[in-house]
C-alpha cells in the first residue's frame, strides 16, 4: 500500500514525461547531432563528423540577424506590455460581469490562423490598400509612402500576433489582487497613483514577468512576420533558419543556428530571472502567503 | 482483377516483393521498441542514412514493363493544370479526366509543390531510405534539385521506347537538354522564361533592361520584387556571362550588381515564388517575373501589366516530369507523361496555363479554337485565345530562344555551398 502510494507521482508523471521524451528530448538530441554533421545532399547526405565549424561559420555570418531579432523582440515585448497592461487592468478591476466576454475578445484573433492574420495585415496595409490608398488619393500622404517592407511593419505585426501572450498572464495576476488592499491604501491617504505604484504594480509583477518571457522568447524566433511584412534589411534569425532548413537544405548549419538561438534565449531568460524575476516573484509570493 | 494482373507479371511481382521487404525492415525496427524506432526513422529523416538507392540498379526496361496499377499519384505546382467546372459546379481537370477515360487509371492529382527545395526536402528522407516517396510523377525544375535527384539515383531512368508522342511531337528545346542528355530521366512538363513584369501605370517610361530595376527614377523606391532562386543566373545573363559555365568569380560579379541594386533602394523584397499577388495588387511596380504569370494576368485577367524580355537576355527554365525511385506505379507514370505530348491534350493545358508548351503543334490547335469561337460569336474568349496563340513567349522563334540561357548546371556540394555563401547574404541581409 505504502509502496503503491510512493509510486503514484511517477504514474502521474509518466504520460507527460514519455511525451516529452519522444517529442522533445529525442528531437533535441537529434538537433545537436545534426548540428555536428557535414557533407551535402548532392553526394548523398550528411554524416556525423564533430563538425564544430558549423557553429563558428554561422556565428560569423549571422550576428546581424541575431542582434536584430533580439532588438525587435525587446521592442515588441515592451510595446505589448504597454498596450496590454492598461487594457487588462481595466478588465480585471472595472469590467464586472463583462470580464469573460472582454477576455474572449482578446483571444478571438487566435481563432484565425496565424498566417492568415498576418496576410490580412499585408492586405490592409498594402501600398494601395484600404488605408493607404484613400489617404494617398486625397493627398494626405505622398504617393511613395508605404508601411509594408519596413521594420515598423515587422515589429507591429509581431506585437499584434503576440499580444494575447502578454495579456493573459497579466490578466491572471491583476485579477488575483485583492481589491480591498487598494481600498486600504486609499484609507491610509495614498493617492490613486501611489496606491497603484505601491500596491497594484508590485502585486502584478509575477504576471509582468511571465508575460515578458512568454512574449519575448517566441517573438525572437518568429519568421512569418518578417517574411510577409518585411523587406530587405528586416531579416530575423528565424528567417535564416527557415531558409537554411527549407531552401538550402543545409540541415547542419540550420541546426547549429537553432542550438545557438536556444542557448542565447536560455542565457537571457536566466539572467533576466536572476536580476528581475525570482526575487520579486518570491517576495510577492511570500507576502501573499 | 488487379491482383491477378500483378500475380501474372514477373516485374510487378518483383516490385511487390521489394515492397514487402521494406515493410519487413520496418517491422524489425519496431521490434527494438518505440524509442529505437523513432531514432532510426528520425535519423533517416536527417539524411544521415547511407541507405539503399533503389533507382540506380533498376534497369528501365524492368521498371517500366508490365501493366499499370489502378491509381497514379501526381505531384505538381499550383495552377499548373487545366481546370473546368462541371454542371454541378465541381472543379475538375479535363485533361486528367481524358487520361482516366482512355486508360482507366485514376489520377490522384495534388498541387503540393510550392518550391523545388521544400518539396525535395520532404521526399529526400524517403528516397534516401529506399522507401516509396508516395508519388509516381513529380515536376522539378532543372537545376540543383534536379541534379541531386538524378545523381543519387533517386529517380528512375526512363524507358525511351515508351514515349511515341514525345518522339513525334516534342519541341526541339525539350529534347536532349544539356542537364539531362537524351532525356534519360525527365520529360518537360512546361517551360518558361524569367523576364521583367511591370504595372504599366506605375513606372516612368519604358522598362527594357535589367538596370532599369536598379533605377529609382524609373521604378520608384522599395517597389521591385526579385526572385531569390532565379536572380543569380538572371543577373549573370544580363551582365553578359553564361551562367551554365560560370564560376565563383562570375557569381561575385552578379552579387555585386545585386548589392548595388539593393543600395539603390528599389528592392522591396526577395521572393521565393509568391511575388504575383504583390505585383497584381500594385505593391510592386516591377518584378523579375515568370512569363506565364504575367501573361495570364494581362491576357485573361485584363490587368494593366506588361511582360518584357530584357535587352541583356532572359533565363530559360524547364519544369520536368520525373518518376521518383520506389514509385508504386512507374508504368502508369510513363503513360501519363507521354499522354501530355498528345497535341490535343497539350492544347487543353496551354490554353489554361499560358506557359511554353513542349508541344509546338498546340499553337495551330489554339488558333483553330480561336477561329471556331470567333465564328460562334464568343469574341472575348476568341480574342484571348488568339492572343495566346500569337504570343512569342509561348511560341518562341529560334532567334528568341537564342537570347535565352539556362542557369548554372554544375551542381556539387562544394559549388552549392560557395553559391549560397555568396548569394544568401544578399536576400537575407
Amino acid at each position: 500500500m505504502g509502496a503503491r502510494r510512493r509510486l503514484v507521482p511517477y504514474y502521474l508523471l509518466a504520460p507527460g514525461a514519455l511525451f516529452l521524451l519522444v517529442f522533445f528530448l529525442i528531437p533535441l538530441g537529434l538537433m545537436l547531432f545534426t548540428s555536428l554533421e557535414s557533407g551535402g545532399l548532392l553526394s548523398g547526405g550528411f554524416r556525423f563528423s564533430w563538425a564544430f565549424e558549423n557553429y563558428t561559420d554561422v556565428l560569423g555570418q549571422y550576428q546581424v540577424q541575431f542582434v536584430r531579432s533580439i532588438v525587435y523582440s525587446i521592442i515588441v515585448t515592451i510595446a505589448a506590455l504597454l498596450l496590454a497592461y492598461p487594457m487588462t487592468y481595466w478588465i480585471a478591476f472595472y469590467a464586472g460581469k463583462w470580464k469573460s466576454s472582454l477576455l474572449l475578445l482578446i483571444l478571438v484573433p487566435f481563432f484565425v490562423s496565424f498566417v492568415i492574420r498576418t496576410i490580412q495585415w499585408k492586405f490592409i496595409l498594402g501600398d494601395h490598400g484600404p488605408i493607404l490608398g484613400p489617404l494617398k488619393d486625397i493627398g494626405l500622404l505622398p504617393q511613395g509612402f508605404r508601411v509594408l517592407a519596413t521594420p515598423f511593419a515587422v515589429v507591429a505585426g509581431i506585437t499584434y500576433n503576440f499580444l494575447p501572450f502578454t495579456a493573459l498572464p497579466l490578466y491572471v495576476a491583476l485579477e488575483r489582487i485583492d481589491k480591498r488592499l487598494v481600498e486600504a491604501a486609499k484609507d491610509l491617504y495614498a493617492s490613486r497613483w501611489e496606491a497603484f505604484r505601491k500596491v497594484v504594480w508590485p502585486l502584478s509583477l509575477p504576471g509582468v514577468f511571465a508575460a515578458f518571457l512568454l512574449t519575448f522568447v517566441p517573438a525572437t524566433g518568429d519568421y512569418v512576420n518578417a517574411t510577409l511584412l518585411g523587406g530587405p534589411g528586416t531579416t530575423m534569425i528565424g528567417n535564416i533558419i527557415q531558409e537554411k532548413f527549407l531552401v538550402e537544405l543545409d540541415y547542419p548549419e540550420a541546426a547549429a543556428l537553432s542550438v545557438i538561438l536556444m542557448i542565447v534565449m536560455l542565457v537571457l531568460a536566466t539572467v533576466y530571472a536572476r536580476i528581475l524575476g525570482t526575487e520579486d516573484v518570491q517576495r510577492v509570493a511570500g507576502a501573499g502567503a | 482483377m488487379d491482383d491477378d494482373r500483378s500475380m501474372l507479371d514477373p516485374v510487378a511481382m518483383q516490385r511487390a516483393l521489394r515492397y514487402r521487404l521494406t515493410r519487413r525492415n520496418l517491422l524489425r525496427n519496431t521490434g527494438i521498441g518505440v524509442a529505437g524506432f523513432s531514432l532510426a526513422s528520425l535519423l533517416a529523416a536527417c539524411g544521415s542514412d547511407e541507405g539503399g538507392t533503389t533507382g540506380q540498379s533498376a534497369a528501365p526496361q524492368d521498371v517500366f514493363s508490365g501493366e499499370p496499377r489502378d491509381t497514379l499519384n501526381f505531384a505538381n505546382w499550383p495552377a499548373y493544370m487545366d481546370q473546368a467546372k462541371d454542371k454541378d459546379g465541381n472543379v475538375f481537370h479535363p485533361s486528367l479526366r481524358a487520361f482516366q477515360q482512355r486508360t482507366g487509371i485514376e489520377v490522384n492529382y495534388q498541387d503540393v509543390i510550392n518550391d523545388n527545395a521544400e518539396f525535395f526536402g520532404k521526399i529526400q528522407p524517403l528516397l534516401a531510405g529506399g522507401d516509396d516517396p508516395g508519388w509516381d510523377v513529380i515536376v522539378i525544375t532543372n537545376g540543383r534539385y534536379f541534379t541531386t535527384l538524378t545523381q543519387n539515383g533517386w529517380v528512375y531512368e526512363l524507358d525511351p521506347s515508351k514515349r511515341p508522342n514525345f518522339d513525334a511531337n516534342a519541341a526541339s528545346w525539350a529534347k536532349d537538354p544539356f542537364y539531362d542528355p537524351g532525356n534519360k530521366f525527365g520529360m518537360a512538363w512546361q517551360s518558361g522564361i524569367t523576364g521583367i513584369g511591370f504595372n504599366t501605370e506605375q513606372v516612368n517610361g519604358e522598362i527594357t533592361k535589367m538596370d532599369d530595376l536598379a533605377n529609382p527614377d524609373k521604378v520608384g523606391t522599395s517597389s521591385v520584387g526579385m526572385l531569390e532562386g532565379d536572380m543569380p543566373d538572371w543577373v549573370m545573363i544580363n551582365l553578359g556571362i553564361d551562367p551554365v559555365t560560370s564560376g565563383p568569380d562570375a557569381w561575385r560579379e552578379a552579387a555585386a550588381w545585386l548589392k548595388m541594386q539593393q543600395e539603390s533602394g528599389t528592392v522591396r523584397a526577395y521572393y521565393g515564388n509568391d511575388y504575383l499577388p504583390d505585383l497584381q495588387e500594385g505593391n510592386l511596380n516591377a518584378a523579375m517575373a515568370w512569363s506565364g504569370d504575367v501573361l495570364y494576368s494581362a491576357i485573361w485577367l485584363g490587368l494593366d501589366m506588361q511582360y518584357v524580355f530584357p535587352e541583356g537576355g532572359a533565363l530559360l527554365w524547364i519544369d520536368n516530369m520525373l518518376v521518383p525511385a520506389g514509385a508504386q506505379n512507374p508504368v502508369g507514370a510513363a503513360e501519363i507523361m507521354d499522354f501530355y505530348y498528345n497535341p490535343d491534350i497539350a492544347t487543353m493545358l496551354t490554353e489554361w496555363i499560358l506557359y511554353m508548351s513542349p508541344v509546338p503543334a498546340t499553337q495551330e490547335l489554339i488558333q483553330k479554337d480561336a477561329d471556331k469561337n470567333f465564328d460562334q460569336g464568343y469574341k472575348g474568349y476568341a480574342s484571348k485565345l488568339q492572343a495566346t496563340a500569337e504570343n512569342e513567349f509561348l511560341y518562341p522563334s529560334e532567334e528568341f530562344l537564342g537570347r535565352t540561357t539556362f542557369g548554372f548546371g554544375d551542381w556539387t556540394d562544394e559549388s552549392a555551398e560557395e553559391w549560397d555563401a555568396i548569394f544568401l547574404p544578399i536576400s537575407q541581409g
